[in-house]
């Protein structure tokens, strides 16, 4: 463990505790009340279609959105009542991808590392091994701005990663990555939480949750509709299944759009 | 198709005016209204002109030809990423054979205030020229020619360089020459002017060889057609429009080429340059800066100086404007060894920018507000960087001005101010940067793009509101300096004390001030900094 990696003498039982956690935009309420326990060195799946809530969720748990009413502890420190405390143990990949885009690959991570209060050396190695790792070695010295989405992916995956939080808080992290670097990515991301640390991370890929999750939460409309281990919110069932049935089904009818394929054009 | 192609481009103008808000609405109007009169003055020029001063006559009329044939090579490139008619690849995939395609694109290329403003500019010229009987014929159809080498030059020169021009690079590049291609255009006047008033004294013979060369390029040859066909030479006048019609046919075959060539072949992968792995913090102030995390936040702030477009425009324009000052200071009489000291006030002026300091950032401020860092840090950070760049600022320009005043005795003087004034102003700006910040976007496109996020006239009455704050809390210094210069000089020794010692306290309390309110108010900045959720 380096400078940036908190003590971990006094551990609490859980790596996440939410508790009442509630946040509305104006009238619409986006998260009405989540309660949630993830034990530590767990490998968490966050599911549920768009508009559900997960995003906003994530961005309140990890400090970035404060919410109207609740309680957030990560590692047994509150967010919202020492947010620097918690920061420090969390590692966060966000949905959108708001990078600073005239850095460099290799100068974001340095930037992040500094950042957190990190040695310049151990910065240096570890910003060389994940560029390695994730295939980006050629690309550090490409502004962000010019990379591709799955690049930018891959570098904010890295700068998440740089510190070895306890806990990591992943939104949608294998969308646009290629099939060889989305192997290597959950190599990794198992290899991690073996170690004991913990992964929470939302997606919409269900055979993806399903594969590598050990516990599973599904939302719907500002709700956590399902949660505990994977096998028993599937109930014998594959994870799609179960999601398209707690969530409603809702599409097309074999009698609409009957005009699909019928062009002579 | 044509006509589909038209709707586009109407319904995109239209669209376009209806996304903007009612500033950007304005904005649009007062530009038409300002490119009219410029369609007018054109328009003057080539119907009254002429007849008053025939022996420039035929000059004036290539001149006047070649400047809008390169106008319209020039204009669309550095507005390529703003119009999305413009833009053959994003027809790609409609089921249309370039010929379609071109007619449409030339027809939709003559709806919008730039050809307006071409064809009343133009239609000077048969006012102008154009006799009663075959000659008329002949001088509409030479300024006819004219415009459709206008149009398709500029959409065959688009076509080939489409690709070049979608890049970031090439997009990042017309920024910075479009707001530097208005500074131009102000000097271009004054020299024109100059010019002008010689032009006079000028015997007709002396530019005859400069008609001769223009005379033979496209426009040049559209403008002999008009001024022949004015003249009544009619022969000489068909010949020069059937050259000048022939060159719009080949650009026209030009685009064609490209045109297919661009429809079927597979976009490049984007070609990036690979920086040398420097590091972040830059070589030159390597050993300024600490190691941690003010070293970063400030090396990051460097790093956007330099290479954000929009930033490289504000210090390349600060910069001209600082060579200009001194250029005019070398040339004039006015050369007292004092005018050193006007580099604080320069100074003073480029910090403003200062007041919103996480603008930059944007969203990507997550990356800050998720670290857990102390913000006191990242402030200090933001404010070394700005204290650099305003030292070295300050330095550059008291160092020329001295080597052309000859007060080579004022500049420590003028150091010690500027890191006075710099500090105090900070310590403002740290302040209105926390409470008042609105995101600067990363739009490489548009150099006057604005994301809204609802709170500018509160931002602009807070920026008012710190300039007087500044300027009050500057008073005494000043005043010090008036008396040293004027009267007294071992006041300007107070002078340097006083800005010295109250601008370190007016940083200090202003940095208390804003670390502390960030402490507890990251989430909210985030918001004010994400144009998206502040909507």
């Amino acid at each position: 463990m380096t400078a940036a990696s908190p003590p971990t003498a006094e551990r609490s039982p859980t790596a996440l505790t939410v508790r009442g956690l509630r946040k509305a935009f104006g009238p619409k309420v986006a998260v009405a009340g989540i309660d949630l326990d993830i034990p530590h060195g767990c490998f968490f799946g966050l599911v549920g279609p768009n508009g559900a809530g997960k995003t906003t969720t994530l961005g309140m748990v990890t400090g970035l959105l404060r919410p109207d009413a609740g309680l957030v502890q990560v590692d047994g420190v509150e967010v919202w009542r020492d947010p620097p405390a918690a920061k420090r143990r969390i590692g966060v990949l966000p949905e959108d991808l708001r990078l600073f885009e005239r850095l460099t690959g290799a100068e974001l991570l340095t930037y992040n590392g500094l950042l957190r209060g990190m040695p310049p050396a151990t910065v240096k190695e570890r910003a060389g091994e994940l560029l390695e790792v994730l295939g980006l070695a050629e690309a550090a010295g490409t502004l962000v701005v010019d990379y591709s989405h799955g690049m930018r992916k891959k570098i904010a995956l890295a700068a998440a990663l740089l510190h070895a939080p306890r806990v990591l808080f992943l939104d949608e992290p294998f969308e646009a990555i290629d099939p060889v670097s989305a192997r290597t990515i959950r190599g990794l991301l198992e290899r991690y939480t073996a170690g004991g640390a913990t992964v929470v991370f939302s997606s919409h890929v269900m055979e993806l949750v399903e594969r590598l999750c050990d516990r599973v939460g599904i939302m719907h409309l500002g709700r956590l509709i399902a949660e505990g281990p994977t096998e028993r919110v599937r109930a014998g069932r594959s994870l799609e299944d179960a999601f398209v049935e707690l969530v409603g089904a809702g599409g097309t009818t074999p009698e609409e759009l009957g005009w699909l394929g019928t062009s002579s054009a | 198709m044509a006509g589909h192609l038209v709707r586009l481009k109407l319904a995109l103008l239209r669209n376009g005016l209806r996304r903007s808000q009612w500033q950007q609405q304005v904005g649009l109007v007062l530009g038409a209204l300002g490119g009219l009169p410029l369609a007018g003055g054109g328009f003057l020029l080539l119907a009254l002109v002429p007849r008053a001063e025939p022996r420039f006559g035929l000059l004036l009329v290539e001149a006047v030809f070649l400047a809008l044939f390169l106008g319209w090579l020039l204009f669309p490139l550095l507005s390529f990423g703003g119009d999305t008619s413009l833009d053959p690849a994003r027809l790609v995939l409609l089921p249309l054979r370039p010929r379609q395609l071109m007619s449409g694109l030339f027809l939709a290329g003559c709806v919008g205030i730039a050809p307006l403003c071409t064809l009343v500019a133009l239609a000077g010229g048969v006012v102008g020229f154009a006799p009663l009987g075959p000659g008329l014929v002949l001088a509409v159809a030479a300024v006819l020619v004219q415009f459709a080498l206008c149009l398709v030059g500029s959409r065959a020169l688009l076509t080939v360089l489409s690709r070049v021009l979608r890049s970031r690079r090439a997009k990042d590049l017309g920024i910075v020459l479009v707001s530097l291609t208005g500074i131009a255009i102000s000097v271009t006047v004054q020299v024109g002017a100059r010019m002008a008033a010689r032009l006079e004294r000028l015997d007709a013979e002396t530019l005859r060889p400069l008609g001769r060369v223009i005379g033979w390029l496209p426009p040049g040859l559209a403008a002999r057609a008009l001024v022949d066909a004015g003249q009544g030479r009619l022969l000489a006048a068909t010949a020069e429009l059937a050259a000048a019609a022939l060159a719009v046919l080949l650009l026209g075959w030009w685009w064609w080429r490209s045109l297919d060539r661009v429809l079927v072949t597979a976009e490049p992968p984007a070609r990036v340059r690979a920086r040398p792995a420097a590091g972040l913090v830059p070589r030159l102030v390597r050993r300024l800066l600490p190691t941690d995390q003010r070293g970063a936040v400030a090396a990051k702030e460097l790093r956007y100086l330099a290479r954000h477009p929009r930033l490289r425009v504000g210090w390349l324009t600060s910069g001209l404007f600082c060579l200009a000052g001194v250029v005019v200071v070398g040339l004039t009489d006015w050369d007292h060894p004092a005018l050193v000291l006007t580099a604080v006030a320069v100074v003073f002026l480029i910090t403003q920018n200062s007041l919103n300091q996480f603008g930059w950032d944007g969203p990507a401020y997550w990356a800050n507000a998720v670290s857990g860092a102390d913000p006191r840090g990242d402030l200090v950070g933001r404010n070394l960087a700005a204290m650099l760049v305003g030292l070295a600022t300050s330095a550059m320009l008291a160092v020329a001005l001295a080597a052309v005043t000859g007060g080579w005795l004022y500049v420590p003087v003028a150091l010690c101010l500027a890191f006075g004034v710099l500090a105090m102003v900070l310590g403002v700006a740290d302040v209105i940067s926390v409470r008042f910040p609105y995101p600067v976007p990363e739009v490489t496109s548009n150099l006057w793009a604005v994301q809204g996020t609802g709170q500018g006239c509160l931002v602009g009455l807070a920026q008012t509101l710190a300039l007087t704050v500044e300027c009050v809390l500057l008073l005494p210094v000043a005043v010090l300096v008036a008396v040293g210069v004027a009267a007294w000089p071992p006041a300007l020794a107070i002078a340097c004390l006083v800005a010295v010692v109250a601008g370190l306290v007016v940083w200090r309390v202003g940095l208390g001030i804003s670390a502390r309110w960030l402490r507890d108010h990251q989430p909210e900045l985030l918001v004010a900094l994400s144009p998206r959720r502040a909507a």
